[in-house]
């Protein structure tokens, strides 16, 4: 426990503003009333009540845009390590002869403040698929350039299930520290040694007494009481889950569960850990261009759209069927780690009503049957 | 606080006809509404116990006739459809009649009479409707009864409430700014776009076997989520629609970083109808200039 920090809400504002004083990028969650914008013509909303606030991961401008209210950004952090497009080389043609230039693979240091926790699992999570068999140095890179603090959530809604895939919501997989709001501002605890070093480097912000039994039970209980709002909206067995989807690929149920898919792939963009690409050549002018990585999604019909005009996932539902079996079995299977961190955004996203708690427990009820009904026909029993 | 919806009278005409029509045969599956987790959301009925499931209210926005597009193979595998049609939606159906993507007698459709829908389909329950919480593209419905059906249930509903801006307003504000800050403004929400394609995909009238963004041989337009690319994409996907856009807001609805489509497609319908002198209606006789020529067509800017 000696490892507990404790930080005024105004000393962590303080050291986001002497971050940036610093010339360190700091990322946050910034909220904007895009009612008071110029934009405000764009939002239905703001015609109604005359109030829309979007929570986004921004790079600060000042310490001030910081916000700590706890709601989920739109997008997760997803795109500071693995931007929607990056260029990848430029090359330039002359003749037979072609230059390519690199594009840096280092990064300048940066802090991420305030992360949600499903956020910073779910890059721990792709970490694995980025040192498999080839070190993507961009994504390498900018993760060893950024610290990043997470900030316990209170939950955002009945969509959120991090404690079923192994995570939570005062985890600190994939960050390097984790702040919890107690009276007058917070408690952190470092924990690894990018954690430990931006409390060194900016020691006069923190103090180092924390009353185990004040201050540092209330940060407990915040802690347990958080995981237990969340346990209470999904609870399934990852591990049937797992073994369901790896031994019914053919079950009807998961074309069943995929039916009023739209395909649009919105939950792959929104999702923290969807991390699939495409690479594309751009020219610029004659002789010249730029390689180029974009986001992609297994969602799309082009996605396995074969040179020869054949498709293997040629329909939406296979290729729903695609999206669960990549995150719940394969890439458990592969690395050890369910392919989702349980932040519920695909779900809200989907207006056609994809439900993801929904479709679990769908599964984990069929992977629960006995003997499994579609195996044992009840006829053999008569 | 806004009050709860009165109930619907027709839902039990509806769940009957849905009934009869998968018991005789009509019909291997009913594509409704019905009331899940988070709200309403389609739904696919082929049990004809089900047919209870079936809802109709004021959260029942989604457009169904998406589900009818021909390159839904797995829909269409499920056999004949019945589709459940707010009058807006007819205009969908006869979007795609009119383009030669459905055969009539393919599907069979149960419309609803319609006073109008929320904005928002994702709530516990129906609200009755307010200029607040209105889907604004209600406004002047001319649709509450819809046409084209096979059959109809409901009581003749009350025009939905003007909203507190209407779509047409705010094109106007937008069309009111100078060049530069309209510029300014189409720039920042076209920088937003993720490409996901949401917008293409739940539409019910993006008909096309290949999209225009997924030919690379050339690359008309570029994949990267990046100014050039994704005012190229917005821009050719807005005017692909010029004409044949139903209005029915899916785009706007489904797109995850809520760049305001519908104001794009509006602006459109109003260019087509000012040069052409063309509105999209429920008419699937009634050609679109897109797929259509005539000698008195404007065509002053041909140099």
């Amino acid at each position: 426990m000696s490892d507990r920090l404790f930080i005024s809400d105004a000393d962590l504002h303080g050291l986001a503003g002497d971050l940036i004083g610093a010339g360190t990028e700091v990322v946050a969650p910034v909220a904007t009333d895009i009612c008071q914008s110029p934009s405000a013509i764009a939002a239905t909303a703001c015609t109604l009540d005359g109030s829309k606030v979007d929570i986004d991961y921004r790079a600060l401008a000042s310490a001030d845009e910081m916000d700590l209210s706890r709601g989920l950004p739109q997008l997760s952090l997803k795109g500071y390590f693995l931007p929607e497009h990056e260029a990848l080389c430029r090359w330039k043609q002359r003749g037979i002869t072609v230059e390519v230039e690199d594009v840096p693979t280092e990064f300048a240091p940066r802090v991420v403040l305030a992360a949600k926790p499903c956020d910073s699992a779910a890059l721990a999570v792709v970490d694995q698929v980025m040192n498999w068999d080839y070190e993507d140095e961009l994504w390498n890179g900018r993760r060893e350039a950024t610290t990043i603090v997470n900030l316990t959530c209170p939950m955002i809604d009945d969509s959120c299930f991090c404690t079923a895939v192994a995570t939570g919501p005062d985890d600190v997989k994939g960050a390097d520290g984790l702040l919890t709001p107690v009276d007058g501002g917070y408690v952190f605890e470092p924990a690894t040694d990018k954690g430990r070093a931006l409390a060194e480097a900016h020691k006069a912000r923190f103090s180092s007494h924390v009353e185990a039994d004040t201050l540092g039970r209330q940060a407990d209980d915040e802690r347990a009481a958080a995981r237990s709002r969340v346990a209470a909206n999904l609870e399934i067995d990852a591990a049937s889950v797992r073994a369901w989807i790896d031994t019914h690929f053919e079950d009807p149920l998961l074309s069943q569960l995929a039916i009023r898919c739209n395909g649009c792939g919105a939950c792959a963009s929104v999702c923290p850990t969807c991390h699939c690409f495409d690479i594309v050549d751009e020219e610029e002018g004659v002789g010249r261009g730029t390689r180029r990585r974009c986001w992609d999604t297994c969602q799309a019909p082009t996605f396995t759209l074969h040179a020869s005009g054949h498709n293997p996932r040629d329909d939406q539902h296979v290729r729903y069927r695609q999206r669960i079996n990549h995150k719940f079995a394969i890439y458990p299977l592969k690395f050890g780690e369910v392919l989702c961190t349980g932040c519920g955004r695909c779900t809200r996203v989907c207006h056609a009503g994809q439900d993801l708690i929904e479709i679990l427990q769908a599964i984990d009820i069929a992977a629960r049957r006995p003997g499994d009904a579609t195996a044992e026909p009840e006829e053999a029993a008569s | 606080m806004t009050e709860a919806a009165p109930v619907y009278a027709g839902v039990a005409e509806l769940q009957r006809v849905a009934r009869e029509l998968l018991e005789v045969g009509d019909v291997r599956v009913i594509i409704g509404w019905e009331d899940a987790r988070r709200g309403a959301r389609p739904v696919f009925v082929s049990d004809p116990a089900d047919t209870d499931k079936l809802i109709f209210d004021t959260r029942c926005v989604h457009n169904l006739v998406t589900y009818l597009n021909p390159r839904r193979d797995h829909v269409a595998e499920l056999g004949k459809i019945g589709l459940v049609v707010k009058g807006c939606d007819v205009k969908a159906v006869a979007g795609l009649l009119r383009e030669q993507q459905i055969d009539r007698d393919h599907v069979v459709l149960i419309g609803v009479r319609c006073g109008g829908v929320l904005e928002e389909n994702e709530l516990p329950a129906a609200l009755a409707l307010t200029p607040e919480n209105v889907a604004p593209r209600c406004y002047g419905c001319d649709n509450r009864e819809p046409s084209l059906t096979d059959h109809l249930v409901g009581e003749p509903q009350p025009e939905p409430p003007r909203p507190v801006m209407t779509i047409d307003e705010r094109v106007a504000a937008l069309d009111d700014l100078p060049a530069e800050e309209r510029w300014a403004f189409w720039t920042e929400q076209f920088n937003k776009c993720v490409r996901c394609y949401a917008c293409r995909q739940v539409c019910p009238l993006c008909i096309c076997e290949r999209c225009i963004v997924e030919k690379t041989q050339p690359q008309w337009i570029e994949s990267a989520a990046h100014p050039r690319g994704n005012l190229s994409w917005n821009v050719t996907r807005a005017i692909h629609l010029a004409g044949r856009c139903v209005d029915c807001g899916e785009c706007e609805r489904f797109c995850p970083v809520g760049i305001p489509l519908s104001l794009v497609n509006r602006k459109l319908q109003q260019i087509v109808h000012d040069r052409y002198d063309y509105t999209v209606s429920d008419d699937p006789e009634n050609a679109a200039p897109i797929g259509d020529y005539r000698l008195d067509d404007q065509q002053e800017f041909i140099k």
